[in-house]
């Protein structure tokens, strides 16, 4: 009976209600304010975007000569991203890693001063580091290559990796840490084979911001790898990139041709920043799920 | 393994006989007087002298020494905060991993001092190994490395003929290996709550030390686990010196052969009350307050 409940339950009140459910509806209006502008951008990058995307010639081919023109592809830029912030993980991914260990396990005025250093970084403006870079690299050596463009993005990754990495590994529950400790574990041997592992889909998420982060600058690029309307491989040379791409074909917008293959080009930069997410994420949920015996 | 053949085992585990009792008379503040001529008990392994710790500013533990007997199981006992724990992880050097932590005073195994510069604190804790409260396996390895993988990052291990029979081995000795000899790949965090502790424990032995620190490690178990790891520590005590906090008193008077009853003095530092034949320190302690303490009179 309805009175028995009301009996042992102090009755929840109409007000008391009405206040739950509010908050209920509040929520759900500012996560769909949240979304609107996420699926409206996508959804005009794909629909602007994907007639390019689906020739084959697009990523095959390099783009003609004269923007005006039809035809072509991204080839050029689509390798010179990969390349480039191929490398700028190989740099950035150690280093911040080691920063953050550092930081963990050594501590000291060295560890706070480095973590200080590096949250600056985070908040330099990325023109400013293509500025630096100009000025160290491309300057020192007489001109633009993919690597200075390597290297800038390799900044713009560091803060991001290391800030991600030094807070998952402090969430190594403490019992684990001295567990290790007590087994007369070195502490680097600790970190790697215990610490990391337990953290991996975390530092990984992290690599994969950081990733996500430098493969869509386009401020460092334009003083270091400067673009290049051909392709090539060579580090040594300037290096096109796919937002260097957007940008330039972007500026001369009023051709149809140049529009088109801006927004092919974005729409795949969002492909493959997704896309790489989804591999990070399968790739730690996996290992997580399997009891490797060795 | 049967609850009730445990159950047997523990209620036959050995009770020093009176002769033994009467014989270790161990008087507190000098223990290298308590040389006693216990028979049935090893050499003395670790001795401890004038050993103080402290939480940055604060002293947890005054001027504890005792010595601590090889092949047999000493107990440790005491009020909540009188530095069971902490006199624990001053045995294997894991006190000074806590930062701010430092401790004074000796101590020594095997008449080598373990805070001697020259020696490395990773050795001291491969020698002694320490079980902890809450069982801690490492939640990425499977079984098979969680006991394998410390071993051979220590380079007491190699090639897989080898791991194979090591990992085999401990678990036997942990009295682990029937329950998961099928899902060695298996996640050390997939074990129930007893089993992860003796994994842990496997995953000590495997290092092959001399000494076990457990500090309450059955606490957080139920009865049969608790049962399982008593009989465990029984057998291991042959080959092992074993040292074990506990807050059960019919845990210590079960296993131990030695007891060591430490309280909060007026300083809030822990000090050693007494520490004497199990028997005899449950049935006729010297000290008042430990009389107070084994009878549940406080604490
Ligand atoms: N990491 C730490 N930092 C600061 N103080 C600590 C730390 N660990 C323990 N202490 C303090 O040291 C004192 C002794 O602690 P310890 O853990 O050795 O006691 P215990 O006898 O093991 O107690 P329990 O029976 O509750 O486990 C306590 O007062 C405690 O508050
Ligand atoms: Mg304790």
């Amino acid at each position: 009976m309805a009175s028995d409940g009301a009996a042992v339950f102090a009755p929840t009140g109409g007000a008391r209600r009405f206040r739950a459910n509010l908050l209920v509806v509040l929520a759900v209006v500012a996560l769909l304010l949240a979304l609107i502008p996420l699926i409206a951008v996508f959804g005009y990058v794909f629909v602007n975007g994907i007639r390019s995307l689906l020739s084959l010639d697009f990523l095959t081919q390099d783009p003609p000569a004269d923007l005006s023109a039809t035809g072509g592809g991204v080839r050029n830029a689509l390798v010179g991203t990969l390349e480039m912030t191929g490398l700028a993980s190989v740099i950035a991914v150690p280093i911040g890693l080691g920063v953050a260990i550092f930081a963990i396990e050594v501590g000291g005025g060295l560890a706070r001063a480095a973590r200080f250093l590096i949250d600056v970084l985070s908040g330099l403006p990325s023109i400013v580091v293509g500025i630096f870079v100009y000025a160290t690299v491309v300057v020192t050596q007489g001109h633009f290559s993919g690597f200075a463009g390597s290297l800038a993005l390799a900044i713009v990754m560091l803060p991001v990796v290391t800030v991600s990495a030094e807070e998952i590994l402090r969430l190594t529950p403490r019992p684990i840490a001295e567990g290790a400790r007590a087994l007369g574990l070195a502490r680097w041997r600790a970190i790697l084979s215990v610490f990391v592992p337990i953290g991996l889909s975390g530092i990984v998420t992290g690599v994969l911001l950081g990733v996500s982060r430098a493969i869509g600058e386009t401020a460092p690029l334009i003083f270091t790898s400067l673009g290049n309307n051909f392709f090539t491989l060579d580090l040594n040379q300037p290096m096109q990139a796919l937002p260097l791409l957007i940008y330039r074909n972007a500026l001369n917008s009023a051709y149809a041709s140049a529009r088109d293959r801006a927004f092919g080009a974005a729409l795949l930069l969002i492909l493959i920043v997704f896309g790489f997410n989804l591999v990070g994420r399968w790739l730690t949920a996996r290992r997580r799920l399997a009891g490797s015996r060795r | 393994m049967t609850i009730r053949s445990v159950r047997q085992k523990v209620t036959a585990s050995p009770a020093p006989n009176e002769a033994e009792a009467v014989a270790i008379q161990v008087p507190v503040g000098e223990p290298s007087a308590s040389a006693a001529g216990g028979a049935a008990l090893g050499d003395v392994a670790i001795t401890v002298r004038d050993l103080s710790a402290w939480y940055g500013a604060r002293r947890v533990i005054r001027d504890v020494s005792m010595d601590i007997r090889s092949n047999a199981i000493t107990a440790i006992i005491g009020p909540s905060g009188s530095g069971k724990s902490t006199l624990l992880r001053c045995l294997d050097r894991m006190h000074e991993v806590v930062p701010g932590a430092r401790s004074s005073g000796k101590v020594a195994y095997q008449g080598v001092d373990i805070y001697d510069p020259e020696i490395e604190p990773a050795a001291v804790r491969r020698t002694i190994g320490m079980v902890f409260q809450q069982p801690n396996p490492f939640p990425t390895m499977s079984i098979y490395d969680n006991v394998a993988a410390p071993a051979r990052f220590n380079g007491l291990v190699k090639g897989k003929a080898a791991q194979d029979e090591l990992v085999e081995r401990c678990l036997r000795q942990a009295a682990l290996w029937d329950e998961v000899r099928d899902k060695l790949g298996h996640g050390g965090t997939s074990l129930s709550g007893g089993q992860q502790q003796r994994l842990c424990i496997a995953r000590t032995l495997a290092l092959q030390p001399k000494v076990l620190l457990m500090d309450e490690p059955c606490s957080a178990l139920d009865p049969v686990a608790t049962l399982q790891i008593e009989q465990l520590m029984s057998n291991l005590k042959s080959e092992y010196t074993i040292v074990i906090v506990t807050h059960n008193m019919q845990q210590a008077s079960r296993v131990s052969d030695i007891t060591a009853f430490f309280n909060m003095g007026p300083d809030r530092a822990g000090y050693l009350v007494e520490l004497d034949d199990t028997r005899t320190l449950f049935t006729n302690p010297k000290n008042q307050l430990t009389e107070d303490y084994v009878s549940g009179r406080f604490g």
